[in-house]
């Protein structure tokens, strides 16, 4: 079969799988096929989305497995087929093939980073429930509401990565977890966590657990203090029990796609 | 007694009333002479009616105003005739792209030309089309480039006496730019200037090896022009690949220039690089704003250009002289300008592959959304993003047709195009503001500061109103002597578009795009 024929049969089979649950599934995964979709990548979308697929001033993040316009392997070569609407991403014109494989290299970026894990898993689920990290996390489905969600970390951050998470979380914070502290023009003092900000206002989530609008006409001053809520376990843990808390989160893949 | 319409009719001519090229006006100073909305009644402006685009492309376009009727595009190649006093339709025309076409950044269109009753757009599939005002009907369209190899056409064209002027986008697809003029009765080919000189023609000897090839040298903004000089002026963009420079030695003439054509012919006039060997994506691709001015003691010509490189211009636009060139943001990769307007450039302040912080970033200290310049206040308005940084990546690219062809990437925190809908980066990493400059000494007169960039336009009035939207969805009223707020509207989109205000019977309007909307405001009566 030559590749011309590949995309109106995946149309079909695309139309196909609209009525019933089963999505079409990339027939282009093996080592080769994602190697010739990195050069793809790099050639033709690492512009915009980063050479390291994490993102750039254009194009997202596409290395967390989760897509806003996809929620299959179908949903991303159609997103490369046809852009995103209003957006700077362009619809590509390569073959069908070409895109499969693009696909599963973008697939790979979110593949386990867990590699080289020495600790004991099992003894690290005991620490993770022992020191309270369900307290301010999202873990399959339970824990803290609004936490960041370990439940795929291990496809976001190597053992290394997470390491430096538990010991030194404030060296690298994501501008929503800084804590935003303001005292207004009456002399109140305020805060909390900021959701979204424009010229006249600020959106926030208290420290009351409420949500709500700041003008900033009424305020005095404001700060932005950029470490980490999350407590450093450096000095509570010893280095086999990070181990093994790392060897825990080296587990947590996510639910398979 | 005379009737307050027929005063205004007798103070104002037609062509105050009506907004009847993509910039306003040929000068491009996006300056209006009505005078109805004033810093003292601007907190009555109300909304009048809108227009929802059904496309979800980015709305960057520009409409223009002919006697009460609006004539719009909608992303990317939809033209709509509205009543200008109402918003309600009266016809509309759907251009249909191929599945697959070629534009870098989204499948924009800026916007109209028209002359006599014909309207002009250019398409994403390479076409200049002609369509009748009154009807909205085809009335010809002519293939201008072949848009498999990378190009588009994207910015409202510029008519002058009887040619319609049009340029081609495609900087990061490898392709080769030019501006050719087109009869406006037939479509026909009358001139074309190429951007990139081939072998043999002047210029060309800013190229070696194969590279002017794919040099890239867009166009994809509307000019300017001056009837007294008969001379056409336009901003070319970024040389190609745009970051792996190091394939393309030498100055790349005439990407990331202006260059001053007869308008009749063709004929380059004159040339300046802002950019020589531009290695950022820096296209000159801004608005050529035509001034007459004394400047040291004697009149001239102007040409004001806030270029994406960070500074500021004065060029004498009749023999292309440069006489001042100030940073209007903050810049780290040149330490000044020579005696002849070219940059001394610090050295290492280039992409790299483990990449390259550099002040600006990509989008420049101001880009191609519209600045103003008003002669009553006699000040250069424009939205800057000042304070901002990219990292600039290169690496090897091969050419091929229609790809990608850009040899490189960038990393911001500010995101180029508004991509997250909650704005929680790092104040730090930027702002934007709408900048008052003295146009003889390039300094700051004053500033309005947002906590965000902006991507929106800029129109001033003879009422000292000066109207612009930003990235956060404000659109807003500032009082163009000072800079004070007088109004603030929050639409909820993104303004990636110029402004523009016309009068309809007798009323003035201002009219913005904004998200997937088009917005018109006027005083509550
Ligand atoms: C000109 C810049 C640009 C280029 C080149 C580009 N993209 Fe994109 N891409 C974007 C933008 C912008 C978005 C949309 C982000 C949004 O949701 O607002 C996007 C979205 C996506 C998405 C969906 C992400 C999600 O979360 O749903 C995928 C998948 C994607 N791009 C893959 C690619 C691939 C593969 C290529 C190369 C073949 C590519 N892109 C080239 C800018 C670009
Ligand atoms: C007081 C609340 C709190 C507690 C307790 C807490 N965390 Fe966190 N954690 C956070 C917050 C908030 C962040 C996000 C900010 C940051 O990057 O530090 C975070 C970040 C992380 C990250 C990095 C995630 C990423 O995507 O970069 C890891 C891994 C992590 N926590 C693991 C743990 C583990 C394991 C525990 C228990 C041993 C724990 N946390 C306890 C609040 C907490």
């Amino acid at each position: 079969m030559t590749i011309r024929f590949l995309l109106p049969l995946a149309y079909a089979a695309a139309l196909a799988a609209q009525h019933s649950d089963t999505a079409l599934k990339n027939p282009f995964q093996s080592p080769d096929d994602r190697a010739r979709g990195g050069a793809f990548y790099r050639s033709q979308c690492a512009s915009c989305h980063g050479i390291d697929g994490k993102g750039g001033a254009s194009g997202p993040n596409l290395s967390t497995g989760n897509f806003r316009h996809a929620s299959n392997d179908e949903g991303v070569f159609r997103v490369i087929t046809k852009g995103v609407a209003g957006t700077a991403m362009p619809g590509f014109s390569m073959n069908g093939r070409e895109i499969w494989q693009i696909v599963s290299f973008i697939r790979g970026l979110s593949a386990s980073r867990a590699v080289n894990v020495t600790g004991d898993a099992t003894a690290g689920r005991q620490l993770f429930t022992a020191n309270g990290c369900i307290n301010c996390h999202w873990l399959n489905g339970a824990g803290a509401a609004r936490g960041l969600d370990l439940s795929a970390i291990a496809t976001r951050l190597t053992p290394a990565e997470m390491h430096t998470a538990l010991t030194d979380p404030s060296a690298e914070v994501a501008p929503e977890y800084w804590t935003w502290r303001a005292t207004s023009k009456d002399g109140k003092t305020l805060r909390g966590q900021r959701f979204n900000e424009d010229t006249f206002s600020l959106q926030i989530l208290d420290s009351a657990g409420l949500l709500r609008s700041v003008i900033k006409a009424d305020l005095r001053e404001q700060s932005l203090d950029h470490r980490s809520p999350m407590p450093s376990f450096r000095d509570k843990l010893n280095e086999q029990q990070l181990k093994n808390l790392v060897a825990y989160l080296a587990t947590l893949q996510g639910a398979a796609k | 007694m005379r009737s307050a319409l027929f005063l205004l009719a007798a103070a104002l001519s037609a062509q105050d009333a009506n907004w009847t090229t993509y910039h306003g006006n040929y000068s491009s100073t996006h300056h209006s002479a009505l005078t109805q909305i004033t810093p003292a009644n601007a907190k009555n402006l109300e909304l009048k009616w809108t227009f929802q685009a059904q496309s979800l492309e980015k709305f960057e376009a520009t409409p223009l105003v002919v006697d009460g009727v609006m004539y719009l595009t909608e992303a990317p190649n939809t033209v709509v005739a509205l009543d200008a006093a109402t918003g309600r339709e009266f016809w509309i025309y759907e251009h249909k792209n191929p599945e697959v076409t070629y534009p870098c950044c989204g499948k924009i269109n800026r916007g109209l030309a028209i002359r006599e009753n014909t309207l002009y757009m250019g398409t994403l599939d390479g076409k200049l089309i002609a369509i009748d005002a009154i009807t909205g009907q085809l009335r010809w369209e002519k293939v201008v480039v072949d848009f498999k190899d990378g190009y588009a056409l994207t910015h409202a064209p510029l008519i002058i006496k009887d040619k319609v002027l049009m340029g081609t986008a495609g900087g990061e697809l490898g392709i080769r730019g030019f501006l050719a003029a087109f009869d406006a009765k037939t479509g026909k080919e009358i001139w074309k200037f190429k951007t990139i000189p081939e072998p043999g023609e002047p210029g060309h000897e800013t190229w070696h090896n194969d590279a002017w090839k794919h040099g890239g040298g867009p166009i994809w903004l509307t000019g300017s022009y001056d009837p007294a000089l008969n001379l056409t002026y336009w901003g070319v963009g970024n040389a190609g690949p745009d970051w792996n420079a190091k394939v393309r030695p030498g100055d790349n003439l005439y990407t990331s220039s202006v260059i001053a054509l007869d308008a009749d012919t063709g004929k380059l006039k004159w040339h300046f690089q802002f950019t020589p060997h531009d290695e950022w994506d820096w296209d000159s691709v801004q608005t050529p704003v035509l001034v007459d001015r004394v400047w040291r003691g004697r009149p001239r010509k102007l040409l004001l250009w806030a270029n994406r490189n960070g500074y500021f211009y004065l060029i004498d636009r009749a023999t292309g002289e440069f006489l001042q060139g100030t940073p209007f943001v903050k810049l780290d990769w040149a330490t000044g300008l020579d005696d002849k307007g070219r940059p001394v450039r610090v050295p290492g302040k280039v992409p790299t592959p483990q990449g390259t912080v550099i002040y600006p970033g990509v989008q420049g200290g101001t880009n191609w959304f519209a600045p103003s310049y008003s002669p009553k206040t006699d000040l250069f308005y424009l939205n800057v993003w000042d304070d901002y940084s990219g990292t600039y990546f290169a690496w090897d690219q091969e050419y091929e047709r229609g790809k990608w062809f850009a040899g490189g990437g960038i990393k911001a925190d500010v995101q180029s195009v508004r991509r997250d809908r909650l704005a929680r980066r790092d104040p730090k990493s930027g702002y934007g503001a709408v900048r008052a400059l003295n146009p003889s000494t390039g300094a700051k007169v004053w500033e309005y500061k947002m906590t965000d960039v902006s991507e929106g336009g800029i129109v001033t009035t003879a009422a000292n109103v000066l109207f612009s939207g930003n990235r956060e969805g404000n659109f807003f009223a500032l009082d163009a002597t000072n800079g004070n707020l007088l109004w603030n509207m929050y639409l909820g989109g993104q303004t990636a578009a110029s402004p523009m205000t016309y009068l309809v019977n007798g009323k003035q309007r201002v009219t913005i795009a904004v998200g997937h909307t088009l917005y018109t405001f006027g005083l509550r009566e």
